[in-house]
This record gives structure tokens, sequence and C-alpha cells, in this order.
């Protein structure tokens, strides 16, 4: 079962991606995806493991490469985020690279071992605002991958200010 | 609650619901915020908030102690992370302020292209 989240800054998509995983207690996997840079960020992983705490997951940090991931039996597993990942691939080499390929195999991968799957994303195309070429690169690779997950996803559900919206399938 | 992207009609469906005329909407981006905090119909609550942080008025608190009729607030979550920080800073604090609307509110409407949707109450 793959449930994908998608929404805008601090909607509360990660709640409501760790309510979906409440009801196991093993083999529960949390994915980070962010690699940690500056002040701020530091203080985003640690408000984020509060809200994990006494949940019973393990943390794994994973920036690039999702498809090496192998973990034991039927994973629970809570994936965040998806726009860290894609700016991990997509700015990894001196040269852009479309990241497309890679987090879909990885995406596929994760999908067919895991029980349950909750992958969160964020949505990055609705500002209006007009950035330079190689951010506007990044809003469309993150379109075409949000819509592609979408398509595999049993679930998609879209947070606003902490309200469920759903887009496909049920809650 | 009323909420949705910029210039979607937000503050169109307020006046219509509610038989209002523009003057009786206080506004976030003017209006000052003790006054804000004894107004029925509110309009920008998220550049209230943004005014808040620069009087050092917690969002958050005042957020939860806000008591009327209908409030409206711009998503502004969405979209890449602004490289400033105060900018950052006032995304993520609106957030967690309409979070807190949202939960406090009986119906949230959203309103896109003029259209509402209630994402939220009985007209769902």
């Amino acid at each position: 079962m793959l449930t994908f989240i998608t929404g805008g800054a601090k909607c509360g998509k990660s709640r409501l991606a760790e309510k979906l995983l409440d009801g196991f207690t093993d083999n529960k996997y949390y994915i980070a995806t962010m690699r940690p840079f500056g002040e701020e960020a530091f203080a985003a992983i640690e408000r984020h493991r509060k809200i994990r705490a006494g949940k019973g997951f393990e943390t794994i940090e994973k920036y690039t490469d999702l498809y090496e991931l192998e973990l034991p039996g039927k994973p629970h597993i809570l994936l965040e985020c998806m726009a860290n990942l894609c700016a991990n691939e997509m700015f990894r080499g001196k040269e852009l690279r479309d990241p497309t390929d890679i987090i879909m195999q990885g995406t596929e991968h994760l999908k067919s071992r895991a029980e349950t799957l909750v992958i969160v994303t964020n949505n990055v195309g609705s500002d209006g605002i007009n950035y330079a070429p190689e951010t506007m690169r990044y809003i469309e690779v993150m379109g075409r991958i949000n819509a592609l997950i979408a398509g595999i996803s049993d679930n998609v559900i879209e947070c606003v200010y902490g309200i469920p919206v759903i887009l496909k399938g049920k809650l | 609650m009323i909420t949705g992207g910029a210039f979607q009609g937000k503050t169109e469906y307020m006046k219509k619901r509610f038989s209002l005329s523009d003057d009786e909407i206080a506004d976030g981006g003017s209006c000052d915020i003790s006054g804000l905090a004894k107004s029925r119909f509110i309009k920008h609550y998220e550049l209230a908030v943004k005014r808040m942080m620069s009087e050092t008025i917690d969002p958050l608190g005042f957020t939860e102690g806000l008591d009327c009729e209908a409030i409206e607030i711009n998503e502004i979550g969405c979209g890449i992370i602004p490289l400033d920080k105060s900018e950052r800073e006032w995304r993520e604090m609106t957030g967690r302020a309409g979070c807190i609307l949202a939960r406090k509110a009986a119906e949230v409407v959203r309103v896109c292209c003029g259209i509402p949707t209630f994402i939220k109450g009985e007209k769902h």
C-alpha cells in the first residue's frame, strides 16, 4: 500500500504520515533524505525527532540511491521527503542531471518490498515566482516526479493547514 | 476559515457569503494587532502573522485566542523554500498559525479560481 502525501511548508504532512503508521509497532522505518546543513536543518530534524519519539521508528539516513536499501521482511516505511531526495540526486555532480529514473527506480524498489509505504513530498510549484533557470528546472522535475509517484500510489493526500484533502484513493 | 492562493476570489467569497462591504473586514496587512483581536471578519491574516513577528507578539498564542466569525489567510507555504531567513520563518509561522485556525474552525473553505471547496465542515 503506497500513500503519497503532498502540501506546502508546515502544513501537517509529517504528522499525518506518522499517524498513518501508528497501528504498527515492529519493522517500522523512517527514511530521512534531508542532508543536514545549517542550524535550521538541525532544528527541523530535532523537532521531527521529538514528534516521532516513542512511535517505534528506526531512522535510516539515505540521501541518494534509494534502490540500494534492503530492509528485512515486509517493512512499514515512512520516507521523508521526496523534495530533498530530488534535490540531492539532481545537484549531486558538477552537471545538473535528470533524477527522474533513479528516483522512480528507488520508489518502485521500496514499494515492492514494503507492506506499507508512506512518502511525503512537497508542492514547490505554486508560489508564482519566476526563479533562476536551475530552480525552474527543479520545479519542473518535481512536478513530473510527483505526478509519476501519484500515478503508482494507492492513495494521494494533499494537506492544507492540517486538513487532509483526498485526491486519490482513501485515508 | 477561508484559504487558497493569492487572487483566487477569497475576499469576494467572504463578502458574498456574509453580505459584507469592504470596510467591514479588518485587513491583517494594516489593522493594528489589538484591533484585529476584536474584529469579526479578518482578511490577509498571513500579513498579520508577519507583523506580529516584527512586533515580537507570539502569533501562535494570538491565533489560539482569536474568536472571530470568518478569517481569510493566504496559502503561502507552497513553492521553493525562500533564501531569506525571515521569509522562511514567516512562511513556517503562517503554516503553523493556519493549522491552528483550521483546527478551531467549524468550516474551512478553499477557494481556487473563484471556486469554493469545503475541505472541512457541513457543506463538504
